[in-house]
C-alpha cells in the first residue's frame, strides 16, 4: 500500500476551542480523494501525551497543521488550495504529488466530517488526568 | 466595589487592584458535580454552577455561560453535546447557500436554548449582585459564528468567493447584536464579543469582515449603557492592532502573547485588557505552577485597565486548587506589590 502523508494536528482542544475546531475541520472536510491519500491525528495539549508530541514537533503557537513534521499552518486557518499545495509539496512520492494537484480545483466536503474527526480523536482525550 | 473595580478596568481606567475574573463555563459543571450535557440544557444547574464557581473562585465577575453555541443553535445549526465539554457544532446549514437562502432568521427569544439562558440570568444575577460579583455575557463574534454556519469553507471564501462570504458574516454580525441585545435585557453587567477564530486570518481580512460586522453587536451594548471587550484566542499577534481598533472597551487575550506587549498595546489605544493565565500548562496540567503564573502575570498587567484571567474558558476537570493558588497569589500580591514605589 501507498505511503500516506502525516498529519499531526496541535491543539487546544477541536471541542472546546473554535480555532481549534475549524483547523481540525479544515483537514477532515477534505474530499475522499483526498482523504485516501493522508492520515491524521489531533494532539489536544490537555493531555499529557499530547504534551510530549507538541514538543517533539517543537510546536510554537495552538492551533498548528503540520505536515510530515513541518509545521505548516501556525495559527492561519488554510484555503482549501493552499492545503492541497501544502500537501502535495510533501507527498512521499512525484505520482502522489500529480495526483494532488489534480484535486486542487476541488472544495471541502462536510458529509463525512463527523465521521472524520471522530477517527482523528477529536473530543476522545481531552482529560488532565488522562 | 469588586464588580465597579471590574468595570473601571474594563473601560481602560486605574483600579486599586486588578480584578479577577475565572472564565468558568463548562468547569461549572465539573464543580457541582454534573455532566456538561445536563448542565447547559439546565438553568438551575447553571445558576448552582455559576453561583458556586463566583463563590469559590472569589470572582469579580464570572461570565453567565461560556458556550458559543448558543447563537448556532437558536439559527439552525445541530450540536453534540458532550459529557465533558462544551457542546459543538455539527452541521453547516449554510456549507452551499448563504442565509436567507437556507431559510435563516435572526433568533427570537424563544428560539434554542436563548430560554434557558434567560432563566439563568434571572437566577443568577441576584446572587452575584449580592455578592459583588458581575455577570458577564458572551456574545458569538460574526467569524466564528459565520464558520459555524458555513464550515471551514468560510475561510476559502473570504478570499476568493466574497459574494459569498461578506451576506455570510453580515448575517452573522446581525445575530451577534440580537445576541447582545439579549445579554443586556438579562441584566449583564459586561458584555463581550468572542471571536476566538478572528485570530487565524490576516489583518486585512480582519479589517474587511471583522471589525465592520461587530459593530452593530457595540453599538447595541453601549447603548445600553454597558461595558464592551472582545475576547479572540490564539497566536493574535498579527491582527492585535484591528483587536483594539475593533471599538470595544476593552479586549481579551489567551496565553499565547506575551503581556508585557499587550499591556503596552492596550495602553496605546486607552484600551482595558485581559488574560492571561497559562490555561493548560497551569491552570489545568499543574506542571507550571499556577500560582507563579498568576504573581508574573499580575506583575505584567499592572493596575491600569488589567483584569487578571485564564487565556480562555477552563477546561472541564480543570483541579479547584489550581484555581484556589490564583485567588492566593492574588492576595499575596496585593498585600506586598502595593509597598513597592511606583507600579508598572
Amino acid at each position: 500500500m501507498e505511503d500516506k502523508i502525516k498529519i499531526d494536528v496541535l491543539t487546544l482542544d477541536a471541542v472546546q476551542c473554535a480555532a481549534c475546531t475549524y483547523m481540525m475541520e479544515s483537514i477532515a472536510a477534505l474530499p475522499d480523494d483526498v482523504q485516501a491519500l493522508i492520515e491524521y491525528q489531533e494532539w489536544s495539549i490537555k493531555s499529557k501525551e499530547s504534551l510530549k508530541k507538541f514538543m517533539e514537533l517543537k510546536g510554537k503557537v495552538l492551533p498548528t497543521i503540520c505536515i510530515e513534521n513541518d509545521r505548516v499552518f501556525e495559527s492561519i486557518i488554510p484555503q482549501y488550495e493552499e492545503l492541497i499545495d501544502a500537501l502535495a509539496e510533501r507527498a512521499p512520492s512525484e505520482e502522489m504529488r500529480t495526483r494532488l494537484l489534480t484535486l486542487r480545483d476541488g472544495e471541502f466536503d462536510f458529509d463525512k466530517v463527523q465521521e472524520n474527526l471522530a477517527k482523528a480523536g477529536v473530543g476522545q482525550k481531552t482529560r488532565a488526568k488522562e | 466595589m469588586a464588580k465597579d473595580m471590574l468595570i473601571a478596568a474594563t473601560l481602560g481606567k486605574p483600579t486599586p487592584m486588578a480584578p479577577w475574573v475565572p472564565y468558568a463555563g463548562v468547569n461549572c459543571a465539573f464543580l457541582i458535580g454534573e455532566q456538561a450535557d445536563r448542565y447547559f440544557k439546565d438553568a438551575g444547574l447553571m445558576a448552582k454552577g455559576v453561583v458556586t464557581a463566583a463563590e469559590r473562585y472569589q470572582a469579580d465577575g464570572i461570565p453567565l455561560a461560556f458556550d458559543l453555541s448558543i447563537e448556532a443553535e437558536s439559527i439552525g445549526c445541530e450540536l453534540t453535546y458532550w459529557e465533558d465539554n462544551v457542546p459543538s457544532v455539527a452541521s453547516h446549514p449554510c456549507d452551499k447557500q448563504l442565509p436567507d437562502e437556507a431559510g435563516l432568521d435572526l433568533p427570537e427569544k424563544g428560539a434554542g436554548r436563548w430560554p434557558v439562558l434567560f432563566e439563568a440570568a434571572r437566577l443568577i444575577k441576584p446572587e452575584l449582585d449580592q455578592r459583588d460579583c458581575a455577570m458577564i455575557g458572551l456574545v458569538c463574534g460574526p467569524l466564528t459564528l459565520a464558520s459555524h454556519l458555513a464550515g471551514v469553507r468560510i475561510f476559502t471564501a473570504l478570499i476568493k468567493k466574497k459574494a459569498f462570504a461578506h451576506p455570510m458574516v453580515a448575517f452573522a454580525g446581525q445575530v451577534a447584536a440580537r445576541s447582545a441585545r439579549f445579554y443586556a435585557e438579562m441584566g449583564c453587567d459586561i458584555i463581550a464579543i468572542v471571536d476566538p477564530v478572528a485570530s487565524q486570518i490576516r489583518p486585512e481580512t480582519f479589517r474587511e469582515y471583522v471589525t465592520p460586522n461587530c459593530q452593530e453587536a457595540i453599538q447595541v451594548i453601549h447603548d445600553a449603557g454597558i461595558p464592551s471587550s472582545f475576547f479572540i484566542c490564539g497566536d493574535c499577534t498579527k491582527v492585535l492592532e484591528e483587536v483594539c481598533q475593533v471599538g470595544t472597551n476593552a479586549f481579551a487575550v489567551d496565553e499565547q502573547l506575551n503581556l508585557n506587549f499587550v499591556r503596552e498595546t492596550a495602553r496605546q489605544y486607552q484600551k482595558g485588557f485581559g488574560g492571561n493565565l497559562k490555561l493548560t500548562l497551569a491552570l489545568s496540567l499543574g506542571m507550571l505552577s499556577p500560582r507563579e503564573d498568576a504573581l508574573i502575570s499580575l506583575a505584567a498587567g499592572g493596575n491600569v485597565g488589567f483584569t487578571l484571567a485564564p487565556g480562555c474558558d477552563l477546561p472541564f476537570d480543570t483541579p479547584e486548587d489550581h484555581l484556589r493558588q490564583v485567588v492566593e497569589a492574588r492576595e499575596y500580591y496585593n498585600e506586598y506589590y502595593p509597598k513597592y514605589p511606583e507600579n508598572p
